[in-house]
C-alpha cells in the first residue's frame, strides 16, 4: 500500500543514528563516559577471578583456565540478556517514533539490539586483554567458531526481539516473565560450572536451549579445543535460522497495529 | 477506452498527490483495558466486551499537487485519525491510500529530541528521522541554524533550551527536510509572532514551490487565509469538500446547531430562578422571553446582520399606571453594546389586560462573532424602581459568516474602501 516509503533511502542511517544515540545517552552524565563499557567487564572479572581462582580450588572446577570461561560465558550471557531486554522494550521506549511519524518499526527494533552489540563488541577488547595476561591463545578454528556464535546470539536476539517488541506495547506482562525465564536460563546454560558435571540425559536436554549450546561449545572450543560435531552445528544453525524467519512474519502480524496499542 | 482517454487518466493521476479511496478505521474500545497476559488469559474465555469506534468511515478523497489542502472537524471528528493514516502510522482497517510523493509529517516537532544531547546532535538526530541523509543533513546544516535563530546555543545540550527555542529548532529542521508532501497537525500556533511570520512566509513559499500541503485544524481562519481546499470530517464521516470558504461556511452553521442546543437549555433556568420566585411581592413579573429568527422561530445563535426579533411576555399583578421596559446587550468580555427602552424610545406600553407581549425588530443585528449577554427589566415611571429585572437572563452568541469573520470589534458597520 505504501509503496512510496521504501523510497527513502536512509534506512540505515536512521538505525545508525538511533543505536548511536542510545549509546552516547547510556553514558552521558558520568566522568569516566564510554570507559564504563571497559571498566565493567574489566571489574567483574577481577572479582570472579579473585573468587573463584584463589577461594576455590581450580581443581575443583575442571579448569586452570576456568576464570577464562567464566567470562566469557558471562560476556555472552549478557549480551544475550541486554540485546533481548532492549529489543523487547525498543517500540516503548521509542514511542514518539511510532505514534508521531512513520519510521519502519524494525528500524527502532534493529537499533536498540546494535546498541546491545556495540557494548558486546567493548567487552570482547576487555577479554581480549584477559587471554594476553593469562598468556593464553585459542586455535584459529575455535576464534572462528566463537565469532560465528557471537552472530548467532545476535541473531537470536533480533529475533526474539522481532517477536516480543510489538507484543510487549500490549502485554507490559512479557519483561516480568522474561526476566524470570533468564534467570532461570542463567543457572540452566553451563556457566558457572561445566556441562560434565551433570548426568548425560540432563546434559542433552539443557543443549536444547540454544544459549545452553552457544556458551557450552565456546568454552570448550576456546580453552579445550573440542568442537561440537558437524551435523549438531549444522542443526543448529538451521534450527536459529528457522525461528529468525518465523520471527519475521511475527513481526509482519503485530507491528501493523502497534501504534494503536502504545 | 480509446487511446485518448487512457492518456487523460494518466495525466490525472499524474498531477494527484495523494488519493484516499473508501477508507475506514475502526477502533476496538475494550471495556476493560486487556494490557495484562493473565487479562488477556481471563478474557480469552469470557465473551470478549470491547466497543467498536468508528474513527473513519468510508472517506475517499484527492488531494492534487501543489494544493494546500484543509481537513476541519471537531475533537474526536476523526481527522488526527485521518492524518495518521495518510502518515502510515496507522493502517486503516478498509480503504486504499496511495501517496505520490515523499511525505513530511509534521504531527508533532522534534520527533526523537533528546533534551541530554546538544543541539547540534538533535539537529542530526530529528533530520535523520525525517527521511534526510546525512550528506543531506552536512549540507543545510548551516541554513536549518540560521533559519533558527540559534547559532550561539547550538553546542549547549537542549535541556538548556527554553522551549520556545526548541520549537524554533524544531521547526527549521522540519522546514528543511523539503519533502514533496507536508502533513501538519496544527503545529503553526508555536514560537513568537516573528517566528510564526516567517513560518507562515515559509509554507507559502512551500506552496509556489508547487508542493503539497495538508493541514488538520479546527481553528477556521487558518484555512481560510491558507487553503485552496478543505474537507469537513464529522463523527469520521466526510460531511463536505471542496472550495475552502464554502467548506468553512458549512462548519459554522453546523456548529452554530451544536451551540444552539447547549444555549437553550440554560436561559429557561435562569428565567425561572429570577423570575417567578418571590411572586406574590412583585407588580409586575416577566413571564417570557423569545429570540425569534424571520421565520419565528425561537434561536440563541444567529448570525451577523440577521433579522432578530424579541418579545418579553409579562403578566400584571398589582396596580400600576405606567409600565416601561428595557433591554441591554453585553458583550461576554465587558462593555455595553447597546442598551433601549420604551421611555428613552417615548413608546406608550398598554397595560390594560393582565398579560401582554411586548416586542422588539431589529431588520439587521450588525453584531460580529462572539457571546454575548442580555438583561431585560421593566418598571413604571422610574427606571431605578424594577418592578422586574432579569439580569444576564439569556446568553447570544453571533456567528460571521465569509470575511466578516476576519473583522475586529463588535460591530459590522459597513463600509467601503477607496482610493482617488
Amino acid at each position: 500500500m505504501f509503496e512510496t516509503f521504501k523510497k527513502h533511502e536512509n534506512f540505515r542511517e536512521l538505525v545508525w543514528m538511533l543505536a548511536k544515540t542510545d549509546f552516547k545517552l547510556r553514558y552521558n552524565n558520568s566522568v569516566l563516559g564510554y570507559l564504563w563499557a571497559l571498566l565493567k567487564p574489566l571489574l567483574m572479572f577481577l572479582v570472579l577471578n579473585f573468587v573463584f581462582s584463589s577461594m576455590f580450588n581450580p581443581k575443583n572446577t575442571g579448569s586452570e583456565y576456568y576464570s577464562l570461561q567464566l567470562i566469557t560465558a558471562l560476556m555472552m550471557f549478557n549480551f544475550f540478556s541486554e540485546g533481548t531486554n532492549a529489543g523487547m522494550g525498543s517500540l516503548l521506549s521509542k514511542a514518539q517514533l511510532v505514534t508521531k511519524i512513520y519510521v519502519p518499526r524494525w528500524t527502532i527494533i534493529i537499533a536498540s539490539t546494535i546498541n546491545a552489540g556495540m557494548i558486546y563488541v567493548m567487552n570482547l577488547i576487555v577479554i581480549v586483554g584477559f587471554f594476553v595476561w593469562k598468556q593464553f591463545l585459542p586455535s584459529f578454528e575455535a576464534i572462528v567458531l566463537f565469532v560465528l556464535f557471537s552472530f548467532m546470539i545476535y541473531v537470536l536476539i533480533v529475533a526474539f526481539s522481532f517477536f516480543t517488541a510489538p507484543l510487549y506495547v500490549r502485554f507490559r506482562d512479557l519483561l516480568m516473565i522474561w526476566e524470570v525465564l533468564l534467570m532461570i536460563m542463567l543457572y540452566a546454560s553451563p556457566i558457572i560450572y561445566p556441562l560434565s558435571v551433570l548426568p548425560m540425559n540432563v546434559q542433552q536436554v539443557l543443549l536444547a536451549n540454544p544459549m545452553a549450546f552457544i556458551i557450552h561449545f565456546t568454552k570448550e572450543s576456546l580453552i579445550n579445543n573440542h568442537f561440537p560435531d558437524a551435523w549438531q552445528l549444522i542443526g543448529f544453525i538451521v534450527i536459529v535460522v528457522t525461528v529468525f524467519v518465523l520471527s519475521l512474519f511475527a513481526y509482519k502480524k503485530f507491528s501493523a497495529t502497534v501504534a494503536e496499542y502504545i | 477506452m480509446n487511446k485518448n482517454q487512457v492518456k487523460k487518466s494518466q495525466k490525472n493521476s499524474e498531477n494527484i498527490a495523494i488519493s484516499v479511496k473508501n477508507v475506514s478505521k475502526t477502533f476496538r474500545i475494550p471495556h476493560e483495558k486487556v494490557d495484562s497476559l493473565r487479562s488477556a488469559a481471563v478474557s480469552a474465555f469470557k465473551k470478549q466486551s470491547y466497543e467498536e469506534f468508528k474513527a473513519l468511515d468510508n472517506v475517499s478523497f484527492e488531494v492534487k499537487k501543489g494544493e494546500f489542502f484543509g481537513i476541519i472537524g471537531r475533537n474526536g471528528s476523526g481527522k488526527s485519525t485521518l492524518l495518521k493514516i495518510l502518515a502510515g502510522i496507522y493502517k486503516p482497517n478498509r480503504g486504499k491510500v496511495k501517496i505520490d510523493g515523499m511525505i513530511s509529517p509534521f504531527l508533532e516537532l522534534g520527533i526523537g529530541f533528546n533534551p541530554e544531547l546538544s543541539g547540534r546532535d538533535n539537529v542530526y538526530l530529528n533530520a535523520t528521522v525525517l527521511g534526510m541523509t546525512k550528506k543531506q543533513i552536512d549540507e543545510k546544516f548551516d541554513n536549518i541554524v540560521k533559519f533558527s535563530e540559534l547559532e550561539r546555543f547550538i553546542d549547549q545540550k537542549l535541556k538548556n533550551y527554553s522551549s520556545g527555542m526548541q520549537v524554533r529548532l524544531a521547526f527549521s529542521v522540519s522546514i528543511h527536510a523539503n519533502r514533496d508532501i507536508l502533513l501538519m497537525d496544527e503545529v503553526l500556533a508555536v514560537g513568537d509572532s516573528n517566528f510564526q511570520s516567517k513560518c507562515l512566509t515559509e509554507f507559502n513559499k512551500y506552496r509556489d514551490m508547487g508542493r503539497t500541503v495538508v493541514i488538520v485544524t479546527h481553528d477556521i481562519s487558518v484555512v481560510q487565509r491558507y487553503c485552496d481546499r478543505a474537507m469537513l470530517l464529522q463523527n469520521g464521516e466526510m460531511i463536505k469538500i471542496g472550495n475552502a470558504d464554502d467548506v468553512v461556511d458549512t462548519y459554522n452553521h453546523k456548529n452554530m446547531d451544536d451551540v444552539e442546543k447547549i444555549l437553550n437549555n440554560q436561559t429557561i433556568k435562569s428565567i425561572d430562578s429570577n423570575g417567578l420566585q418571590n411572586r406574590n411581592q412583585k407588580i409586575v413579573t416577566i413571564t417570557d422571553i423569545h429570540f425569534l429568527d424571520k421565520n419565528g422561530s425561537d434561536k440563541s445563535v444567529f448570525a451577523t446582520g440577521e433579522y432578530m426579533k424579541i418579545s418579553i411576555g409579562y403578566e400584571i399583578l398589582g396596580e400600576c399606571n405606567e409600565l416601561n421596559f428595557g433591554i441591554g446587550l453585553h458583550s461576554a468580555f465587558g462593555g455595553q453594546i447597546f442598551g433601549y427602552n420604551t421611555q428613552m424610545d417615548e413608546y406608550r406600553v398598554d397595560f390594560e389586560k393582565k398579560h401582554g407581549e411586548v416586542i422588539i425588530e431589529f431588520e439587521f443585528m450588525p453584531i460580529l462573532q462572539g457571546e454575548y449577554y442580555v438583561n431585560i427589566a421593566c418598571w413604571g415611571n422610574v427606571e431605578q424602581n424594577h418592578y422586574d429585572f432579569l439580569p444576564r437572563c439569556k446568553t447570544l452568541m453571533f456567528f460571521a459568516i465569509g470575511n466578516k469573520r476576519r473583522y475586529r470589534g463588535f460591530f459590522d458597520i459597513s463600509h467601503k474602501w477607496n482610493q482617488l
